[in-house]
């Protein structure tokens, strides 16, 4: 009996269950949406699936950690930026930027490239500046991350013979990343995040946000272990930053900055920064609110009704919300499972039975 | 074992042996120049009241805090100032004070973290089996959340992530703090199996009278000073000094 157990705990299936789910529902979600041919329902349903990618990046850090990683929306942004100079065609390049450093101007790659490239460079420059910020925790942790968004934020704003300055960088072409595109990013990054926190580097990670001294004890390596999944986190932060400039086209420094970062914020802590899962829904579920709430915005303005910018207050109201009655988000630190849907399913049984 | 039992104490081989440690918290010195010494086998006890510097002795063992003068010998090697992560992979296995478990993590997550460092599958496997023998409701809890188990079975699980790692020493820092009574008892029967087993164990203990009563030699701690060390048998006779620290006259008679 203890030998099943153990070895189903341990057993291929049960550890495939979840990201398999979650990546069911992202496709038969985005096969049902293709198959309806509404261009503005599949603009949202990209959108969403690029912006999962962004939120299962931020959780690899911020989720396993439990330290808020600011700088994550400047690793989205050198990634959104790298990956359009690898692909953009030099004739493209020299008309829209002329500025740009001949070397960049030369380079040209395919798109799938330019993303994994996008992510390399993301990942090199976390690796080069991440390993004294590992070494701080909890508030100082955060304003030093703080800090290092900042200074990605100025450069990217200012550095004109690359990133176009604070002019819009326009990719021109035609828009790379597709509905498929989005959606094979997502089921492919969906499986990496979930098999990242149930690596041994995920599992170090989480044991450093438990308790920190505990883990020392333990044989952790905090420092190490922090660093390599901030590299980690950053390499697919840029490569969703690759298929964000891929898909909107134009792109400048400011999309890549705090309102960026309240947006994946809000959809980690409502859906539960701890899980996957968590990362999954929160996403959906704040895509969902914020589309209706956009929807409500200007039919209230044509009431009468000056109600532009109650998206965002919505929404922060509703994070505010969630912090105080469920401060772990929906899913808390628990994944989409069969076990876990039956346990549910059982709870509920046993509720209706005691209000019977 | 039997013979391990049979050999005196003065044949052992020293494991662990600090001399003259200074340790401290920024300018604040905790320990004044301690010196201690653990035989292979053996239950030594450090006793002391709150602030004399017993936890400040663990983690600083552990590598947690870096000494300010003073050496650390640990199986013939000098471990003075090494990383935790660097003295776990050597073998001393610290359980720290006030259950620090992994809350959001699994029994099984837990467990998987004291093997780090020396993961061997077949190994871990046997470890799992022996973990659940002593300790029969992680088998049960397997793979729920640690921050769910009771304080008593948090210990639990605390004590059997160090052992996980088949530590050459075990330090278990104040486990019976704040348990219930039964719980307290389960607790120390548990230390006296591990001994019988042949484990090396540091106890740091409140209780004073209670781990004396199990340990093989206690040093008594006072002020970051040793004002006692030897067998648990002579302590009485240095009742004084103990009831002067202690604060707890009868309960020392």
């Amino acid at each position: 009996m203890a030998k099943n157990r153990i070895k189903n705990n341990h057993g291929i299936s049960s550890k495939l269950s979840t990201p398999i789910m979650l990546s069911v529902i992202l496709v038969l979600v985005g096969y049902f949406i293709w198959w309806l041919n509404i261009p503005f329902v599949q603009d949202i349903y990209t959108s969403a699936a690029i912006t999962l990618v962004m939120v299962l990046g931020f959780q690899i850090f911020n989720g396993n950690s439990g330290i808020l990683s600011w700088s994550y929306v400047g690793f989205v942004g050198i990634g959104a930026f790298s990956s359009a100079i690898f692909s953009m065609t030099p004739q493209m390049k020299s008309m829209q930027m002329p500025e740009m450093y001949p070397f960049l101007v030369n380079i040209h790659v395919p798109f799938v490239v330019a993303l994994i490239l996008g992510a390399i460079v993301a990942a090199i420059i976390a690796a080069v500046v991440a390993w004294p910020m590992m070494k701080i925790s909890d508030d100082a942790g955060a304003i030093t991350q703080f800090a290092l968004l900042i200074v990605i934020h100025v450069i990217l704003a200012q550095w004109s013979k690359v990133t176009n300055g604070p002019r819009t960088f326009t990719l021109g072409g035609q828009t790379l990343t597709t509905i498929w595109v989005a959606m094979i990013s997502g089921v492919v990054v969906l499986f990496i995040a979930y098999f990242f926190k149930e690596s041994s580097l995920g599992l170090k990670l989480r044991a450093t946000r438990d308790d920190r001294y505990a883990a020392c004890s333990s044989g952790i390596d905090m420092v190490k272990t922090r660093y390599l999944s901030y590299i980690f986190s950053a390499a697919i932060g840029g490569f969703a930053g690759g298929l964000y400039s891929h898909y909107i086209l134009s792109i400048n420094a400011s999309a890549f900055y705090m309102t960026l970062l309240f947006n994946l914020l809000s959809m980690a802590v409502i859906g539960g920064k701890m899980s996957v899962s968590g990362a999954f829904f929160g996403t959906i579920l704040l895509t969902l609110a914020r589309q209706g709430l956009r929807q409500i915005e200007p039919v209230l303005t044509n009431m009468g009704v000056n109600a532009s910018g109650s998206t965002e207050i919505i929404v922060a109201v509703l994070m505010i919300v969630f912090l105080v009655f469920r401060a772990n988000g929906i899913m808390d630190r628990y994944e989409l499972s069969p076990s876990s849907l039956k346990s549910l399913f059982s709870r509920k049984k046993k509720a209706e039975k005691k209000s019977a | 074992m039997s013979e391990l039992k049979t050999t005196s104490q003065e044949e052992r081989e020293v494991i662990l042996s600090a001399s003259d440690l200074h340790v401290g918290y920024g300018s604040v010195l905790a320990l004044h120049g301690v010196s201690l010494e653990i035989k292979k086998g053996e239950l030594v006890s450090i006793c002391g009241i709150n602030g004399s510097g017993k936890t400040t002795i663990m983690r600083t063992l552990a590598g947690v805090l870096k000494p300010k003068s003073g050496k650390i010998t640990f199986k013939g090697t000098d471990i003075t100032g090494k990383k935790p992560e660097q003295v776990h992979k050597l073998g001393v296995a610290l359980v720290p004070q006030g259950r620090e478990i992994f809350p959001s993590l699994t029994v099984a997550e837990n467990l998987r973290i004291g093997a780090f460092g020396c993961y061997k599958p077949a190994q871990y496997q046997k470890d799992l089996e022996t973990m659940f023998e002593l300790f029969p409701i992680l088998k049960e809890r397997y793979n729920q959340g640690g921050g769910l188990l009771s304080g008593g079975e948090q210990q639990m699980l605390a004590i059997a992530r160090g052992l996980m790692s088949n530590p050459d020493l075990l330090m278990l820092d104040e486990p019976s703090l704040g348990l219930s009574p039964n719980r307290v008892d389960q607790i120390f029967e548990l230390i006296e199996e591990l001994k019988s087993r042949g484990m090396t164990i540091l106890l740091v203990e409140q209780n004073a009278e209670r781990a004396a009563s199990i340990s093989d030699r206690v040093y008594l701690l006072s002020n970051g000073r040793v004002e006692f060390s030897g067998k648990a048998e002579d302590m009485a006779s240095a009742i004084d000094v103990a009831s002067l620290y202690m604060g707890g006259k009868e309960e020392v008679k």
